[in-house]
């Protein structure tokens, strides 16, 4: 009797542990050891209504970045009215994007779209993706998903059944789209951007470096200028880390902040902070060895208004690792303070001929300050520094003169605001070119040599824009070239027409006693009310 | 047009192009649920990248896209995503400021 019981007990045992097993690769039961937060939102919510013969259905299927899966959660908060509170929705998305993340390098061609950088404008690789996805948002937001065929071919049926509009609307109605979308694409986009692939496979078997410690960091805020300074990164617990910066964009001018950071997928860092006065947000990408980081920071209630960001690690392995060489034009014939910010310093530099080294300033491991002059016959260009006796990745810019002046973005759009939308500025800079070998201006071999100080205007873009009095109603542009655009809502004054506006932007930049202009167009248009972190 | 009467400033150029002859472009303008669905001019920028060609001004069409999800990229539709976007804002040209963004912040 007890061997049966104790025989039906084993049986019974390992049906249960057979059962746990099975429904443990799904999740639905509670795993004896705490489990992550993010499996159980998946388990508990999403687990309702993607859960088939015992199997998750759609999810494991899919790939995304962290701003992918949000707005995947969000999307099913929408649509069907999952409930998720900010700190489940975190946490799903943290889960999703460590185990079903993109690696570095497939992230890396859209970085752009994930910085929110404006004004950018990416590029489909033929015409038919441009038509089919592009023509209603970026081709990166496809671009940076991993699905095989079928999980493809799924979404062109969510597409077909939520945005029926897409088979109806220009360059939809003009070809048998609904067979495109079904039987043409999925293929196409699962060759380009499978599911499964040897980037991912190695990346997410891999160890990852962690965050922590101090970075020297330097980058550039249109409008402000350059900056250098240090991030300190503390861990407090698993990809988690509480950072403080300082930054020096100039004289008199230094930025303090404290914040905290997330890592996804073992390298997608999300942060915010508060620097000065401002609200931010960062988006950096760890370099695959984790020496290095790079991206945007941006305010958080205005993502056109940032800085790029660039860091390298200040530890123990640091040798000769410079992050940025300040002031990046020399002009031959003159004296120049110029500042080096790195890690690992040595106080041996080499500009190459003609620039020489003529006082220090300052020698430190992080910072070297010195005095060059620049012989009036030293060869303009770019030169990379060598660095510690090691030829560096960065450059600076030997010059005589300007030979032209370009706007950049030389296409931007800012917005008119008002009710739930904040107008959206629109920040030029103007940069400074040599014409290159072929002494021609506008061509492909001029000569980046920087941003440099402008005054800044601007006209009517043409004569309709003349005729509609766009320059009157559109904004105005602020001394540093940043356009502020009017509010939003029709103005009775314009004859049906509300403030937008379509103007030229031009720099005036004096060199020596020249004086050079650049010219870029400006629409001023209206609100959007989806802004999605990818668009 | 003999049992309607002209009451806004669109309504009576409308009934000025017939009297001149336009009757054939009347009919077609008449004809359309927007502007937008139309003539797919772009939301932002058209396709000349500049704004003459879009729908002016956007808010006299802004129910007119988001009705048959012409831009759901771009703006609620109410067709599917935000079924109630617009409710208790029933013209567009007045209760634009009342228009919730989609996405919610982090």
């Amino acid at each position: 009797m007890k061997a049966e019981t104790t025989r039906h007990t084993r049986r019974r045992l390992r049906t249960a542990g057979a059962v746990a097993l099975a429904l443990g690769m799904v999740g639905v039961m509670p795993a004896v050891a705490a489990q992550d937060p993010g499996r159980d939102v998946i388990d508990k919510k999403c687990a309702s209504c993607h859960l088939e013969d015992g199997k998750l259905t759609r999810i494991p299927e899919i790939r995304k970045s962290p701003e992918g899966w949000d707005m995947t959660v969000v999307r099913m908060g929408i649509w069907h009215k999952v409930e998720l509170s900010a700190e489940e929705r975190r946490a799903v998305v943290k889960y999703l994007a460590d185990r079903q993340g993109l690696a570095p390098a497939e992230a890396a061609p859209f970085r752009f779209l994930t910085e929110r950088r404006p004004n950018m404008q990416d590029t489909p690789p033929d015409d038919e993706m441009a038509q089919m996805c592009g023509r209603c948002h970026s081709y990166g937001r496809v671009a940076l998903q991993r699905r095989d065929e079928a999980e493809w071919r799924k979404l062109m049926h969510t597409h077909l059944g939520q945005f029926p509009s897409a088979e109806y609307s220009a360059l939809g109605r003009d070809r048998n789209w609904w067979e495109i979308a079904r039987d043409k694409m999925p293929g196409r986009l699962a060759e380009m951007y499978p599911k499964n692939t040897d980037a991912w496979r190695n990346w997410s078997g891999a160890k990852h470096k962690p965050a922590d410690g101090r970075w020297i960091v330097a980058g550039e805020r249109p409008g402000w200028g350059a900056y250098t300074g240090t991030m300190t990164a503390t861990a407090k617990g698993k990809d988690r880390y509480e950072v403080s910066y300082e930054l020096h964009f100039g004289p008199g001018n230094t930025v303090r902040g404290k914040g905290e950071s997330l890592v996804y997928t073992g390298y997608e860092w999300r942060g915010t902070a508060q620097l000065g006065n401002e609200h931010t947000q960062s988006i950096f990408a760890l370099s695959e060895d984790g020496a290095r980081m790079s991206g945007r920071w941006f305010l958080r209630k205005s993502e056109e208004i940032g800085a790029t960001f660039e860091a390298v690690r200040a530890d123990k392995a640091a040798k000769n690792v410079p992050v940025a060489i300040t002031p990046h034009m020399l002009r031959a014939g003159e004296t120049a303070t110029v500042t080096v910010a790195g890690a690992g310093l040595d106080a041996k530099l080499d500009f190459g001929p003609g620039v020489e080294v003529v006082e220090w300033l300052g020698k430190s491991a992080e910072q070297l300050k010195l005095r060059v002059k620049v012989a009036a016959d030293a060869a303009p260009g770019l030169r990379k520094v060598a660095v510690g006796g090691r030829e560096s990745d960065r450059t600076v810019a030997v010059y005589r003169q300007i030979d032209s002046v370009r706007v950049e973005p030389a296409f931007g759009v800012a917005r008119v605001g008002g009710g739930t939308n904040p107008p959206v500025t629109a920040q030029f800079d103007a940069v400074a070119f040599l014409n290159g070998a072929d002494g021609q201006p506008g061509t492909d071999d001029d000569v980046r040599l920087g941003s440099v100080p402008a005054t800044w205007s601007t006209e009517p873009f043409d004569e309709r824009a003349k005729h509609e009095e766009d320059l009157k109603f559109a904004g105005h542009i602020e001394p540093h070239g940043q356009f502020l655009p009017s509010f939003a809502g029709p103005n009775p004054a314009r004859r049906g027409l509300n403030n937008v506006g379509n103007l030229s932007v031009v720099a005036t930049v004096a060199d020596g006693g020249r004086s050079l202009n650049g010219k870029g167009q400006l629409v001023v248009t209206v609100q959007r009310w989806n802004p999605t972190p990818l668009r | 047009m003999k049992r309607l009467r002209a009451l806004n400033h669109k309504a009576h150029l409308i009934e000025q192009a017939a009297t001149d002859g336009h009757r054939e472009e009347v009919q077609l303008m008449s004809s359309v649920v927007g502007c937008t669905t139309t003539f797919d001019p772009g939301w932002e920028v058209d396709a000349f990248g500049g704004l003459a060609s879009l729908c002016q001004p956007m808010e006299a069409d802004l129910y007119g896209c988001t009705d048959p999800c012409w831009w759901p990229a771009q703006l609620a539709d109410s067709l599917n995503t935000a079924r109630d976007w617009t409710d208790g804002k029933n013209s567009a040209l007045r209760d634009w400021r009342e228009l919730q963004t989609l996405f919610p912040g982090d």
